[in-house]
């Protein structure tokens, strides 16, 4: 009995395993340039729009070349996709394009020359021409030379319930007097005034950038080492982090990002500050909030900053310098660029093209309007705090004491204390 | 007093012991009954109520789970990988359990200690190495890249147990098998490798669990969607902007099945094999 | 016999497999392990320098280093000591009834062979802040706690529904190596001792703790170096959210060191994270040695 147990697994691995070296062999043409595509998500099984966005530029970009050109993804989850690609990266096995951050991330490999730069193929046929400016570029220059190309931006804002607000009797708030004055009038109307994920650190991170660059904090001189992390503008900002985290849900502290947004389309919280990029995630989770949902520009504060300053971020795509078929590498790209790819980022992911590209504003989500509003009324754009300091190991230790202050177990004070503490140890002082 | 031909009156601890293990049951199934029952229900009603009765059986969550996760070729490729392993490692590992266990020469402790040691290694601490060597060798993206580990962090579990059960057999039998003329291959092949199959089993069961629920390597190894296995085609659920509840729980599901069943199946020869192999004999 | 048992040859043909790719799949890399623990990996050249014990050093004086050794400590004592309470109390309940004892001792092994992932992202939801068991004393009007973020306390509270989560899937594999050694144990011992009018209590203390103690120097052992190793459970149930909820343990602090995304990349200090790993495995399992190390009685 066992023995036949044993011989007919056997016997199906071994099918299993011809099966899937199939697929091998069958990819060996000589005629075909291939090249590898890597990302943070699954192709098929997510259910983000941008990913199936660019699902569709892939076999797109497979078909169109069919013969000449094959791209093959290699895909991981968001909270592998360092892990692996610094794996392949040793390995000299670099992924020929692959998707990174712009920021320390990407100086990550800019540095040790992984990747190539790309002006001379930006250039050529005019390709840099379609973009809408070449300020899009500004995050993936370095001295003077461009390493990757962006593929979408996503501005940071706060969504509301409108419906909330009106049985609250509030109106969208412009100053942070005003955002303490709705909260506390939501409180009473027995909702939760700000939803939030302190357990996903960024998210919480985003909010602090937010109050900081309000507040008239300069990271360029706090990063070149001008200025102290600890400062009057950014205890100040540390403190209004401390007063509105009284409004936050009571789960903030373990919610992860999608138990934080879900509250917001699930219509018990009345405000979410978040990228753009939830917009695809609310309306598909609950259609009918996508006309309840409106838009505001994070508020002012009062003998602060420049209040029209907004959060951006895009995902861009960087080279291997050492692939083999630079011009495959270069022709995806180009579609990833193409008037095709950038109306699908408007029209159905949620997301600012870098393009000149026109898309019909009525099959776009209704919230898109609006962001897009905020973000071209903006006087200027900033980065994720986490991803414009000195290094990635800098931008995690700023999250982790933003949380801190949140669980009161650091005061602003010895935050940001410690964060500067963090750069003298690591010699950026 | 003969504590247990005595059946006629019900004792108040024995009712006791069954009431105490009627809760386990529950302990122990009710989250797996609640698994199966979520796993058919919409992504708003897993939020909104999470214990009730499914509103209507979406069994199109299975079919999507599957399709999406690429389910089918994760589940060959994990049996491939597992049932070599197991095969390997059996006959390596009760090789070299023989010769520590039984066999006379001076270094037998040490190696014992040497392959033990491997116990206690966890996977994180060859993780960098191994991926640039095997990456260089052409292993990545090869399941043969992943029995070779496997194998490797199997063999001192299936070394020490072995050992043990080779240690349990009489010296009376190998002595007579000695008398018969036997080589010292026969002894092995034909006496003591038959007479620890209860420990095989056992070993086997334990290996093919260890690799069949194995992420960390997998997953850093194996990035060709084709070469995947199924605990690493689990997490592609758990999604960068949300966490895709109702594709989640019917994988979750797709993967711990076939090891219920089997499990099912054999439960009481890896129970009784445990039981009765590891001390007597 | 003796010059059988003696074959060279043999000897080298039965060890050799099982030694070659210990060596090769393992040694070597944990050498050059332990040689990347003396090094500072500097991302930018992707390149190792010597420094010496600088990883060391500096790890002493990490807090989330001191966190991570606790909670692993703490694994290792809680792990040690309920999987040998509840293992050596099922056994001996499962020992002493008859109908229902292969249903209830096979249930209780089921989640061994389980995907500690998969039934990690079972637990996370059901312990979420709002959907899981919440949800369920929300309907009673109770507010449940914050099983999974709570991070007051010396060991937090999120810690010992890991702990307890833990104990419900491995508990079934001491269960069943004492099992295995009771069943062992011969029935005219009890018998002579029932005689003798002791009580079951007696029996169990006399006659069964005894008997059962070498095989709990094993089991202990086992426990020991899984929950040092301890990984999938805790990297399923909290993800990347280990460091700010001070959850981490060696495993995870040292997978987040080296691997994440956010901060990882510290091949050497991972390295060394996982070098004072192992040394603690050994010490471990070096002391549960000598607590338990019995002559076998005879059965």
């Amino acid at each position: 009995m066992r023995r036949k147990v044993l011989s007919v697994m056997l016997s199906l691995s071994m099918a299993a395993g011809l099966m899937a070296s199939v697929p091998m062999t069958a990819a060996a043409d000589e005629e075909v340039q291939e090249i590898t595509w890597m990302f943070w998500d699954d192709l098929d099984a997510s259910e983000d729009n941008i990913t199936k966005g660019f699902k569709e530029v892939i076999d797109r970009f497979n078909e169109d070349y069919d013969g000449v050109y094959h791209v093959t993804p290699i895909t991981t989850t968001l909270e592998e996709y360092y892990t692996q690609l610094n794996a392949l990266v040793d390995a000299d096995q670099t992924p020929d394009v692959f998707i990174v951050s712009p920021g320390p991330n990407l100086t990550d490999y800019v540095a040790p020359g992984v990747v190539a730069p790309l002006d001379e193929y930006l250039e050529e046929d005019g390709w840099k021409e379609t973009f809408s400016s070449d300020a899009v570029f500004a995050q993936q220059t370095y001295d003077g030379e461009i390493y990757a190309i962006p593929l979408n931006i996503a501005a940071a804002c706060v969504f509301y319930n409108k419906e909330i607000f009106e049985e609250a009797g509030v109106e969208v708030p412009e100053t942070y007097d005003e955002l303490l004055e709705v909260c506390e009038q939501i409180k009473e109307a027995g909702y939760t005034p700000i939803t939030i994920s302190a357990g996903t650190a960024w998210c919480l991170s985003m909010l602090a950038g937010y109050l900081c660059d309000r507040e008239g904090v300069d990271l360029a001189a706090i990063n070149a080492g001008e200025e102290s992390w600890n400062n009057e503008k950014t205890v100040a900002a540390g403190e209004k982090l401390l007063e509105l985290s009284q409004y936050f849900q009571e789960t903030a502290a373990g919610d992860s990002n999608d138990d934080a947004t879900a509250a917001l389309y699930f219509e018990e919280a009345a405000i979410l500050i978040q990228g753009s990029w939830a917009i695809g995630q609310m309306n598909g989770a609950n259609p009918d909030f996508e006309e309840k949902c409106g838009v505001f520009q994070f508020p002012a504060i009062e003998g602060g900053n420049d209040p029209n300053r907004v959060i951006a971020k895009s995902d861009s795509l960087a080279m291997s310098s050492s692939t083999e078929s630079p011009e495959a590498c270069i022709a995806l790209m180009k579609y990833f660029t193409d008037d095709e790819a950038q109306r699908y980022t408007a029209e159905v992911g949620g997301k600012i093209p870098v393009t000149k590209v026109e898309y019909d504003a009525s099959v776009a989500p209704a919230q898109l309007a609006d962001v897009m509003d905020i973000f071209e009324n903006a006087t200027g754009t900033f980065g994720f705090y986490n991803e414009s300091l000195v290094s990635s190991d800098a931008g995690a230790e700023f999250d982790n004491h933003m949380v801190a202050i949140f669980q009161q177990e650091e005061t602003p004070e010895e935050a940001f204390q410690a964060v500067e503490d963090w750069y003298v140890e690591n010699g950026y002082r | 007093m003969d504590h247990k031909k005595n059946k006629k009156p019900v004792k108040i601890s024995t009712v006791l012991i069954y009431v105490f293990f009627l809760f386990m049951m529950v302990v122990y199934l009710a989250p797996l009954v609640w698994i199966g029952m979520t796993s058919l229900k919409t992504r708003a009603e897993i939020y909104k109520s999470p214990f009730g009765w499914p509103e209507a059986f979406q069994w199109e969550n299975y079919a999507v789970a599957w399709k999406a996760g690429k389910l089918g070729i994760a589940m060959l490729n994990s049996l491939f990988v597992c049932v070599i392993t197991l095969l390997l490692t059996m006959i390596i590992g009760s090789m070299a359990a023989f010769a520590i266990a039984r066999m006379r020469w001076k270094l037998s402790g040490a190696a014992m200690i040497y392959i033990l040691v491997g116990m206690m290694i966890p996977v994180h601490c060859v993780l960098i190495p191994l991926f640039v060597r095997f990456a260089k060798l052409g292993l990545t993206n090869n399941l043969w890249g992943l029995i070779l580990p496997y194998l490797t962090f199997s063999l001192p579990t299936c070394v020490f147990i072995m050992a043990g059960f080779f240690r349990s057999i009489p010296n009376d039998l190998l002595e007579s098998a000695c008398m018969d003329g036997c080589t010292i291959y026969q002894v092995f092949f034909r006496i003591c490798f038959p007479l620890a199959r209860t420990g095989l089993f056992v070993t086997g069961l334990m290996t093919f669990v260890g690799n069949w629920n194995e992420l960390l390597l997998a997953l850093v190894f194996m990035s060709d969607d084709m070469k995947k296995t199924l605990p690493v085609a689990l997490t592609k659920f758990v999604t960068p902007y949300q966490t895709n509840y109702d594709k989640m729980f019917p994988a979750i599901m797709i993967a711990i099945i076939p090891t219920i069943i089997v499990y099912s199946l054999f439960s009481n020869q890896i129970v009784d094999g445990l039981t009765a192999g590891a001390v007597k004999s | 016999m003796d010059k059988l048992l003696r074959n060279k040859k043999a000897i080298f043909v039965f060890v050799a497999p099982a030694l070659i790719l210990f060596t090769a799949v393992l040694f070597i890399p944990i050498g050059t392990s332990f040689y990347y623990a003396l090094c500072d990996y500097d991302k930018v050249t992707r390149s190792y320098s010597f420094i010496g014990f600088g990883n060391f050093i500096n790890l002493a004086k990490d807090k989330d280093m001191f966190i991570a050794l606790k909670n692993s400590l703490f694994f290792l004592v809680f792990s040690c000591v309920s999987q040998l309470i509840m293992g050596l109390l099922l056994a001996a309940l499962l020992t002493n009834i008859k109908v229902g004892r292969n249903l209830f001792k096979n249930v209780i092994y089921l989640p061994c062979v389980l995907s500690s992932a998969a039934l990690g992202l079972l637990w996370a939801f059901l312990f979420h802040a709002k959907v899981g068991i919440n949800n369920l004393l929300a309907n009673f009007g109770i507010q449940g706690p914050a099983w999974l973020y709570s991070t007051s306390g010396f060991i937090t509270l999120p810690m010992w529904v890991i702990a307890f989560v833990s104990l419900w899937q491995y508990v079934g594999q001491s269960m069943m190596l004492y099992m295995a050694q009771i069943s062992g144990i011969n029935k005219t011992l009890y018998e002579a001792s029932y005689i003798d009018g002791a009580t079951k209590m007696q029996a169990f203390r006399y006659i069964t703790l005894p008997l059962v103690k070498p095989m709990i120097g094993t089991a202990m052992s086992l426990n020991a170096i899984g929950s040092l190793k301890f990984f999938d459970l805790i990297y399923s149930m909290l993800g990347d959210k280990t460091e700010n909820l001070k959850m981490d343990v060696l495993a995870t602090f040292l997978y987040r060191t080296g691997f994440s995304s956010k901060g990882g990349n510290h091949y050497g200090k991972a390295s060394a994270i996982g070098v004072i790993l192992v040394a603690l495995c050994l010490l471990a399992t070096a002391i549960i040695n000598k607590l338990f190390k019995t002559e076998n009685y005879e059965m």
